[in-house]
């Protein structure tokens, strides 16, 4: 499964230090990054937050 | 060369696997206990039975090949039974066979190595097919039972009091409580843990799995569970795993009699009653009905379909493509398992409303139920209206493939943790040390060109030690 678009947007965060800080170690190729393993959690609730901006409703909650 | 410190890679690389709901077949579960105890099982023709059964193909057919043959088959004459092209088979299956102890290997004079039926599993093997030898069935020379009872009665017996232990875990307080010796096993099983500030048992993410799988595997699992703990209750579990294997090869609406067992084994009967799994009408009675739940517990694959279509209630659940959920049940059970993972609207008498939506879907993918153990659930007891439709398939395709969306949505970041070993200063060192990973299965990532590996981080000590052993030798 390539994602590239995922590994795209880490190096976003991590060029402009959304997080915080880098932390990207080093680019592997275009499917992997080497990142430090204590912003894992962090960058797990940032990638939930993407994902909850380009997500929309399907379902009516009406009647 | 330098390592890096930890690092974690994103994409393509296997999951980290949260501590999810295994659940064990015949096989998986025989091959983790000792010889000894095979040995022991294997005296009785109904495991043996159970144990062909439950083979692959490949290995019912060696097995019924050297049945007569008194001695060893050499290697390689086995493996030329079948075509070269099906020899990853043949290597699976000759594990198999090894690892259940059901064949072992034997010098042939001249140096070559055979294999031979274990004595004890051919000698009872034989006996399960061909008969003779005791017999085997539970004894049933009874009177006829004055108070016979009919197999719907059983059925009915069976799901009611199975049901009640799915109750129990779901704390709905719609049914009696469930003896203290079940809580034990559920609390064993980490289907349930003590609540930390009162101590009163709660479901856990291996539990709410545990309630989304057919009743067949729940009572597998279940059993499985219970027969960890047999030994701490002072039971003999080579005795109860041969009880319950004659059990699954028992007569649906017939009664057995308990005389000639022992008190261990009416203790087992005893829970065995309490999970309906066995009726009996008094504790005392001398005789007992095995019920459906009971049967075939072991056969894992093509289960007989009419055996248990029979049993399942009927589906009540339909699913439409606006994601609308309505379910036509009254009890509390159904209703908490619907509500683990869609959002309840309305509830009537004998229908609730539910929608299913992202949140209450990616809560429930929190909750450890994958989108599979989801879909499977609304398939299983899918209304008979939604199976008329002429489309074959029981739910809406839009939303199953959206349940699939949610879910992979969540896994589009993929990390390993590990070391990454760069600088290397020969591509023969790099070489080395990444067969080295690769050989022990610990290489998660590597580029030649630029002389990177990545390593899992717990095989990184034993690569380091490795590359020191392998420098000094240089």
């Amino acid at each position: 499964m390539n994602d590239q678009a995922m590994k795209q947007f880490l190096l976003h965060l991590d060029e402009t230090l959304k997080l915080g800080r880098k932390f990207i170690i080093q680019d592997l190729d275009e499917n992997h990054l080497f990142i430090s393993a204590d912003i894992l959690d962090i960058l797990q609730a940032k990638i939930d937050d993407l994902m909850d901006q380009i997500s929309f409703p399907l379902a009516e909650k009406g009647p | 060369m330098a390592d890096n410190g930890l690092g974690s890679s994103s994409q393509d690389s296997t999951l980290i696997k949260q501590n999810n709901l295994e659940c064990k077949n015949l096989y998986d579960y025989l091959k983790t206990r000792q010889p000894n105890i095979l040995e022991k099982l294997y005296n009785h023709p109904t495991i043996c039975l159970a144990v062909y059964r439950e083979l692959p193909e490949l290995a019912r057919h060696y097995v019924i090949r050297i049945l007569f043959v008194e001695q060893p088959v050499p290697q390689a004459v086995v493996a030329s039974w079948g075509s070269q092209a099906f020899s990853k088979e043949h290597i699976f299956v000759s594990k198999v066979l090894s690892e259940l102890s059901v064949w072992q290997e034997a010098a042939i004079p001249g140096g070559l190595l055979g294999w031979i039926l274990s004595p004890t599993f051919k000698r009872n093997l034989k006996v399960a097919l061909l008969g003779g030898g005791k017999a085997w069935s539970m004894s049933s020379a009874l009177e006829a039972d004055s108070k016979a009872r009919d197999v719907t009665f059983l059925d009915a017996y069976s799901l009611e009091r199975w049901e009640c232990v799915l109750h129990y875990m779901v704390g709905s307080q719609q049914q009696e409580g469930i003896s203290a010796d079940a809580v034990r096993i559920l609390l064993h099983a980490g289907l349930m843990k003590r609540d930390e500030e009162d101590g009163s048992p709660v479901i856990t993410r291996q539990g709410f799995q545990f309630l989304l799988l057919d009743r067949q595997a729940q009572v597998w699992h279940f059993l499985l569970q219970y027969l960890d703990t047999v030994e701490e209750r002072g039971l003999d579990l080579v005795e109860c795993l041969t009880f319950l294997f004659q059990l699954s090869f028992s007569t649906l609406g017939k009664d057995y009699s308990t005389e000639g067992m022992s008190p261990g084994l009416l203790v087992f009967l005893q829970h065995l009653r309490e999970f309906g799994l066995v009726y009996q009408r008094k504790r005392k009675a001398g005789r007992f009905y095995p019920t459906r739940l009971a049967l075939n517990i072991t056969s894992s694959q093509n289960k007989n379909a009419s055996d248990i279509e029979e049993d399942a209630p009927k589906g009540y659940i339909v699913v439409e493509t606006n994601y609308r959920v309505y379910a036509y049940t009254d009890s509390n059970l159904q209703v908490a398992l619907i509500g683990l993972f869609t959002e309840l609207m309305y509830r009537f008498p004998n229908l609730v409303v539910g929608v299913i939506t992202r949140d209450s879907v990616r809560q429930a993918l929190r909750g450890g139920i994958t989108a599979d153990q989801i879909i499977g659930y609304l398939k299983q007891h899918a209304h008979t209206q939604m199976l008329q439709v002429e489309t074959k398939q029981p739910l809406p395709p839009t939303v199953v493939d959206q349940i699939k969306l949610w879910e992979l949505e969540r896994n589009r970041l993929t990390y390993n943790e590990g070391v990454l070993y760069s600088q290397f200063l020969s591509q023969a060192d790099f070489n080395v040390l990444k067969e080295y990973a690769q050989s022990n299965g610990s290489l998660i990532w590597c580029n030649k060109e630029k002389r990177t590996l990545v390593i899992n981080k717990s095989a990184h000590d034993d690569v380091k030690k490795f590359w020191k052993r392998y420098s000094k030798g240089n």
